[in-house]
């Protein structure tokens, strides 16, 4: 049923943009002389990856990372610079209709229903696009009515609804012409715990059923954590890792900055950790994750602590922490 | 708002008034290829009514209207504090703190336009009628601002002010026209309810040497009385709503 | 396989499609019908843009009744009932021709809606359209009080045959196409600038003087008609207006119809070469 094919497959992906440089020179919008100077980002620097049918990839990486770049080739709406690319054995910058009919891509904060009508208006719009024949779009719509538990929600103008209804209902919409590959770029942005949870399951449940091969991006650790088995790390527009979660998981957060507030302002802290910054009486240190509460607990006992928070390191300190592990992992791999 | 952009909205403006001052002119001469004179003003001094008209509009687009869209948005979102404080001084600020200079160059062009009217006339102006139209310019203008406070301070309690900016273009549009053609009961209404007649007609009448006493008491009259409700309205307005948010 | 109670999972594979043609007609339904119901919800804002709208004409027709006045009746042989008969319809035709703006493409690039839209296996072109057909459905509801209120305040004078109103009842929809199909195209000049204004400034003052907008094209000067026999404007605002007023003859009234259809024809198969380009431009450079 399912071909031996990659439903994606990527091979040396680049895509450069030109961005105009706005020093000096008059912006006028009637044609003038002028000459504007432009810099190169390469905002995706030759990545390669195949992704099976029916599996779960997440996308890590800060922001301006490539993530969303390279989404947005895969679903056709930016032409690459180069590199070979397919999804689903089309070339997605064809934008081809059947390829389109196999597709989805859920932006998060970007609205694609009609304001001010109830979701199921729009919904009957999808289906007339999608040329969905009655009956299968009905019943993919009420399984997701309930799966999302959306009940009385599709009735109300969509502007009545919470940022978190409206997700619902937005993945809901993306979903009902029944797509094979789904592009999620940052599905839980700004949403509650709760709604985050039951989004997740619902993608979970949909690949479940249907087989559908997803890429989904974030800068949430959790989202990944929960639906996906294979995690692609991204930086500056390269692949950093592209492996199992599991093993990406034990170094991550293999960290945690310890910020202390001291009363009587500067002591020296490096017997507890590595002092990253010691400004004003506030200290950042450095230590393992696991010794993290035994640190914790004798900075308290020890010395005169005003305030105290442990933090996880930024995701980027996180990436170079990897990125370092990564270049020790292929040294150490190499015949 | 920085040089580059200041620069490029001039370029802008500088083209949208050069396209509209040509669509103004070829209007008058295809008006002017059907007939001689139009309600008794001939051509020179219907170009004088549209020199009037352009550069009121620039001064109503530098000044005022972006003080009043700014003025409304503020009490949309409710951050109208200084006024809380000194009610008296509220209205000079907010009236004057917003210029958009790159539309002084519609008062350019109708400057133009009014000296190319009066070359084409034979005539110079006296000092009288020079006077005169200086002095009706400034009630002409300040009964628009009047106008605009108005309506903008009934942003206090509903309506959207983006529709009344373009209603209002609409309707200033009318006095392109010396405000005689119109049947009566709109000539009333472009007099004394939005006062295009005052602000346009009046002073090109002063300019041309067809204003009478009478109108131009009745200019003044008009102005000090709108002037005063206006004053009244704001402090009304502004009342309400300190007493709401409160 | 877990599923939720009551529901059976759907059928393995794809789902089952609904034939091209039949799709298409039920995107423009569906699309009228969200506009129907939005619009319809938007009925005051709809009333108040309307009767901004009105100032425009109104100004026309008392300048032009002025001159007829002052001629002893008529200019150019249009009486001044004449003239008031044809400013009143061009209200509706006005509210008929109103299009999706360069400046919505604008709005739609920055918004990020344009790439949605791409996402989909149609043309925006397409939603587009149908969406504003059901808009005008409630335009036009909207417009007859407003339309006796102008006849009662300026007495035209009309009287037109079946015919006549059967040509105008159609032409007022070639118009919309006519100008929607134009006006897209222009809004493709988004794609490459962010400041579209000026140009379509200058479209709209050349659409102005040479489409029946400002005056019934008779008045004016013979070139400034025979330019305007050559370009798509007049075809979108003084033929229909004409078709109802006028008291053209037969050929006249159908010849019109099929030069919209030509004008039709012709903005489609540029809006096409030229959504072909931009999209390659949109691309290329990223959303």
């Amino acid at each position: 049923m399912q071909s031996a094919q990659p439903a994606v497959h990527v091979s040396d992906l680049r895509k450069t943009f030109e961005v105009p440089v706005r020093e000096g020179g008059l912006r006028a919008a009637v044609a003038s002389l002028v000459r504007r100077e432009h810099r190169q980002v390469h905002a995706v620097d030759g990545i390669s990856f195949d992704i099976a049918p029916g599996e779960v990839v997440g996308f890590l990486g800060p922001n301006g990372a490539g993530k969303t770049t390279t989404l947005k080739m895969l679903a056709g709406l930016l032409y690459p610079t180069s590199g070979e690319l397919s999804v689903v054995g089309h070339l997605p910058s064809r934008r081809e209709s059947e390829f389109l009919r196999r597709i989805t891509m859920v932006m998060g904060n970007r609205n694609q229903l009609q304001w001010d009508l109830p979701a199921l208006d729009s919904f009957e719009l999808m289906r007339a696009i999608y040329r969905l024949h009655p009956d299968d779009f009905r019943r993919a719509r009420d399984e997701y009515i309930e799966l999302l538990e959306l009940g009385g929600l599709v009735n109300k103008p969509v502007r009545n609804l919470s940022l978190g209804e409206r997700m619902k209902v937005e993945i809901c919409a993306a979903l009902l012409h029944q797509p094979d590959v789904l592009f999620l770029d940052e599905p839980t942005l700004g949403l509650d715990v709760t709604m985050q949870k039951r989004i997740r399951s619902f993608i979970a449940e949909y690949n479940r059923r249907h087989g559908a091969t997803v890429l989904l991006t974030s800068h949430y650790m959790a989202d990944v954590q929960a639906l996906c088995k294979r995690a692609i790390v991204i930086h500056h527009g390269r692949i950093l890792y592209d492996g199992e979660l599991a093993r990406l998981g034990a170094q991550f957060n293999a960290t945690k900055t310890i910020e202390v507030t001291l009363r009587d302002g500067a002591a020296d802290l490096t017997p507890y950790g590595e002092v990253l910054s010691a400004e004003d009486g506030v200290v950042q240190l450095r230590v393992n994750r696991f010794d993290a509460p035994s640190v914790t607990a004798r900075l308290l006992r020890d010395q005169p602590v005003e305030d105290l928070t442990v933090v996880d390191p930024p995701i980027e300190d996180v990436i170079d922490s990897v990125f370092a592990e990564a270049r020790d992992l292929r040294q150490s791999e190499a015949p | 708002m920085n040089e580059l952009q200041y620069r490029a909205n001039f370029f802008v403006q500088l083209f949208q008034s050069l396209i509209a001052l040509a669509t103004g002119l070829a209007v008058i001469a295809l008006v002017f290829g059907h007939t001689e004179q139009l309600n008794g003003w001939n051509h020179a001094e219907l170009l004088a009514v549209m020199g009037v008209h352009i550069a009121m509009g620039g001064l109503i687009g530098t000044l005022i209207q972006p003080n009043m869209m700014r003025l409304a948005q503020e009490v949309r979102d409710g951050k109208l504090d200084f006024a809380l404080t000194k009610p008296a001084d509220a209205q000079l600020l907010a009236s004057l703190r917003e210029v958009r200079i790159w539309r002084l160059v519609d008062v350019a062009i109708g400057g133009v336009v009014l000296a190319a009217a009066l070359g084409q006339l034979g005539v110079a102006p006296s000092l009288g009628g020079g006077l005169a139209f200086a002095a009706t310019i400034v009630l002409g203008g300040l009964m628009i601002y009047c106008f605009w406070l108005i309506l903008t301070t009934f942003a206090f309690w509903i309506v959207r002010i983006d529709e009344i900016a373009e209603l209002f273009d609409g309707i200033y549009q009318s006095g392109r026209w010396p405000v005689g053609v119109y049947p009566g009961w709109l000539r009333i209404s472009l007099t004394f309810l939005v006062p295009i007649a005052f602000a346009v007609t009046v002073p090109a009448e002063a300019l041309t040497g067809r204003l009478t006493i009478e109108t131009f008491l009745l200019a003044a009259g008009f102005a000090v009385l709108l002037f005063a409700f206006t004053r009244w309205w704001w402090r009304f307005g502004l009342r309400r709503y300190s007493g709401a948010s409160a | 396989m877990s599923g939720a109670a009551g529901t059976s999972p759907p059928a393995a594979g794809r789902p089952r499609l609904i034939g091209a043609w039949r799709g298409l007609l039920d995107v423009y339904v569906e699309n009228a019908r969200l506009a129907l119901n939005e619009q319809f919800q938007y009925r005051v804002a709809n009333y108040f843009y309307m009767i901004g709208m009105i100032a425009e004409p109104v100004i026309y027709l008392v300048v032009w009744t002025t001159i007829a006045e002052q001629q002893g009746g008529s200019v150019g042989g249009i009486s001044s009932a004449q003239f008031a008969a044809y400013y009143i319809v061009w209200t509706l035709v006005r509210s008929m021709n109103i299009v999706f703006t360069p400046y919505g493409w604008e709005w739609r690039i920055r918004e990020g809606e344009l790439s949605a839209a791409l996402l989909r296996p149609i043309f925006p072109i397409v939603s587009d359209l149908g969406f504003f057909i059901g808009w005008k459905v409630v335009v036009i509801v909207l417009w007859l009080p407003l339309a006796a209120l102008l006849a009662l305040l300026f007495r035209p004078e009309l009287s037109p045959t079946l015919l006549e109103i059967c040509v105008f009842a159609v032409a007022i929809w070639g118009a919309y196409l006519i100008r929607s199909l134009n006006q897209s195209s222009i809004g493709m000049v988004t794609f490459w600038t962010t400041r579209v204004g000026p140009f379509f400034e200058l479209y709209m003052t050349v659409e102005l003087l040479l489409s029946g907008r400002l005056v019934p094209m008779s008045l004016m000067p013979d070139w400034v008609q025979t330019i305007a026999g050559l370009l798509p404007f007049y075809w979108t605002f003084g033929f229909p207006i004409e078709a109802l007023v006028a008291d053209l003859p037969a050929d006249r009234l159908l010849g019109g119809l099929a030069m919209q259809l030509f004008w039709i024809i012709v903005g489609a198969i540029v809006l096409r070469l030229v959504w072909r380009v931009a999209i390659r431009r949109y691309s290329a450079v990223g959303g």
